[in-house]
């Protein structure tokens, strides 16, 4: 049996009008911040998220969903690989940015594409 | 400069207004988003790691104050305040939002600007000289003949579905600024041994995953027969251009496993068939669009020279960020985008109006965009040079690093980009402010910075090439040594091993120590030493203490 601890994942896709990045979220919704993500801790559950993520792009919601593996640190999902840490973070480098005017944030989360599963524990 | 005619401007609006109407069928679900793909990237529509991002065409790089203050606008209403300059003399904003993007284009068209044919597998922006038209060392100005092509090559039906993107260089000087050895065809508008215009054409080059250097097929091409032999080498291309794989699918890859020589006689069958029919190129045509790049109106100041003395500053900006003017009495000016610890290529909205207004009042309105990541006023007066120069330092742009090691080319990398590895702005600022001191000491070294194989930060022509790679899912970079986009053009060679985020500063630094040391002096390059020298000295400097 392989020793390595087995990988959680959540579901990362951009939403389709801002191109912004979300995770799915409690209950189908789609958000912004990760550490409200539902998390898929067996291939199942992440075939689940998977499911949804390819309705809710069928539904025109969001853009190319895909799972994103990560870790739990202190209480916070941190994704594994640097490409998505970014994805989580934003631009390194906005600080340095001449002229940078920051979004207004969305006052809401994407809401659920009509009938959803019961959302997966978190 | 140019200016749409009737042709122009109501393509560009149809246009605008076929991707209102996509875009809209895309969000209330008529389109996929497989259907609506290549439609978007046909309008310049990517969608990057954060957000969509709008790439906008700067046709050879030349823009004009009203143009440039309209790119102001658009990054302060749609946009999040600024824009990034890219390496293909193009802008990108990258925060827009799709719903937002036909009324940009619409605002755009407003200028006589658009972003088609800035991605797919089509002709791309025509890219050139950024100093056409006004340096002393050039035998002409090679802007008529790229909008020549751009006419030729938009929306063009036959060419509209390549094997893979397809990008064209210009230049008409012996110092090539255009790199044109690293496209797919290159241009090199010269005098022809019977005196009259004509060009070298270079095809086969470029980057990415399998760089490759170009190879000259014709070094006398009457300039009426341009468009007659593009169109030759686009159609062996298209026919023979490989689609079962994206990654041998540019034409370097034809030229190379056909031969030059195999491809060239394909070129010339071809070409021959064609040649004097609709596409040769009547005198009257070209003097038709010379006439839109005729020199303004220039008249002589007193000379720079008695200013120069007093302020050291200034006299560092003249001798680094001007150039030669073929004019008496005027120079170029490079502003460079690269201030120390900067991001290569980004400028505020504030700054794009501010260069604008020095275009309108110092530079008879132009402005043009290099494919080092700068902006350049191509016509200044050697007396007006002062207030060039202070108007840029309030502004933040005055520093005098024109070709200098912190002058760092670096794509978005993995800071926005979808595509990339590792990210390039960080490191390329960390060099700057580690090595800033020492530039005027260094001398010319030219450091580009890739965020992955695709090469758009021209790591495999940097004099110091980084590129950056995943390892085990963190960002990692390979160093290269001995490249040069110029008319020397080499590809650079990997060092050896990689080195990790916190590691790859110190190893440039590095290879600078070891140039600075074994230099036969400070007239020698770092390109010419690393050509007597070798790769040795800067392998076991970076290598031999691990």
């Amino acid at each position: 049996m392989s020793k390595r601890t087995p990988s959680i994942s959540v579901l990362t896709a951009n939403r389709l009008d801002d191109g912004i990045v979300v995770f799915l979220g409690p209950a189908g919704a789609w958000v912004e911040s990760i550490d409200a993500a539902v998390v898929a801790r067996s291939p199942d559950e992440a075939k689940a998220l998977e499911a949804q993520g390819a309705r809710d792009a069928a539904a025109n919601l969001v853009v190319e969903p895909y799972p994103a593996e990560v870790r739990e640190a202190a209480g916070r999902l941190i994704p594994v690989r640097a490409r998505e840490r970014v994805r989580v973070e934003g631009p390194s480098i906005l600080d340095d940015v001449p002229g940078y005017v920051a979004a207004a944030p969305r006052s809401s989360a994407l809401p659920a594409s009509g009938e959803r599963e019961p959302a997966e524990a978190a | 400069m140019y200016r749409y005619d009737e042709f122009d401007a109501e393509f560009v609006r149809q246009r605008v207004a076929q991707f209102r109407d996509q875009v809209a069928r895309r969000v209330s679900g008529d389109l996929t988003e497989d259907e609506f793909k290549p439609l978007r990237l046909r309008n310049g529509v990517y969608l990057q790691l954060h957000a969509y991002m709008l790439r906008i065409a700067i046709p050879y790089g030349t823009l004009s104050s009203r143009q440039m203050r309209k790119l102001a606008h658009i990054a302060r209403v749609y946009d999040r305040g600024y824009g990034h300059f890219t390496t293909r003399q193009n802008l990108q904003f990258n925060w827009p939002k799709l719903s937002d993007i036909p009324d940009i284009l619409d605002e755009l068209a407003d200028v006589e600007m658009h972003a088609i044919q800035t991605s797919g597998n089509c002709i791309r922006n025509v890219t050139a000289d950024h100093f056409a038209g006004a340096a002393a060392d050039e035998v002409a100005d090679p802007r008529p003949y790229a909008e020549i092509i751009r006419q030729w090559s938009s929306l063009h039906p036959e060419f509209s579905w390549l094997p893979r993107k397809f990008k064209v260089a210009v230049t008409a000087a012996e110092q090539d600024r255009a790199a044109i050895q690293v496209h797919d065809i290159g241009l090199h508008l010269k005098r022809l041994a019977d005196g009259r215009l004509g060009f070298a054409v270079y095809v086969g080059g470029g980057q990415g995953r399998t760089p490759f250097l170009a190879k000259l097929i014709r070094d006398d091409l009457p300039e009426e027969d341009l468009l007659s032999y593009l169109e030759a080498i686009l159609r062996v291309y298209n026919l023979h251009g490989r689609r079962d794989n994206i990654y041998k699918a540019r034409i370097k890859i034809l030229v190379h496993e056909l031969g030059a020589e195999a491809f060239s006689a394909q070129v010339e069958d071809e070409w021959r068939r064609i040649r004097d029919g609709a596409l040769k190129l009547p005198a009257e045509e070209i003097k038709r669009i010379d006439a839109y790049f005729a020199p303004p109106a220039f008249e002589s100041k007193p000379a720079v020279a008695a200013l120069r003395a007093p302020d050291r500053a200034f006299d560092r900006w003249v001798t680094r960020n001007t150039h030669a003017h073929k004019q008496p009495g005027h120079a170029v000016v490079t502003i460079s985008l690269k201030p120390i610890g900067g991001i290569p290529g980004d400028a505020s909205a504030d700054q794009m109006d501010a260069i604008a207004g020095l275009a309108e009042r110092y530079s008879f309105d132009e402005v043009r965009v290099t494919h080092e990541q700068n902006l350049v006023l191509p016509h200044v007066r050697l007396g007006d040079l002062w207030e060039v120069y202070g108007a840029l330092e309030n502004i933040g742009l005055a520093e005098a690093n024109a070709g200098l090691v912190t002058d760092i080319i670096a794509c978005p990398g993995l800071d926005y980009c979808a595509l990339a590895n590792a990210r390039s702005i960080p490191i390329a600022q960390r060099i700057s402010e580690r090595l800033a001191r020492r530039q005027d000491e260094i001398g010319d070294l030219k450091i580009k910075i890739s965020g992955c194989i695709n090469a758009c930060g021209h790591h495999h022509v940097g004099h110091i090439g980084i590129l950056g790679v995943e390892k085990r899912g963190e960002e990692h970079y390979q160093l290269l040594l001995g490249g040069s986009g110029a008319e020397d053009a080499a590809l650079a060679g990997i060092t050896g091993p990689g080195f990790g985020p916190e590691e790859i500063v110190g190893a440039v630094e590095k290879v600078v120590d070891t140039y600075l040391k074994l230099r036969a002096g400070p007239q020698e390059p770092f390109l010419a030493a690393y050509g007597r020298l070798g790769a040795a000295p800067f392998k076991e400097a970076l290598y031999a203490a691990a």
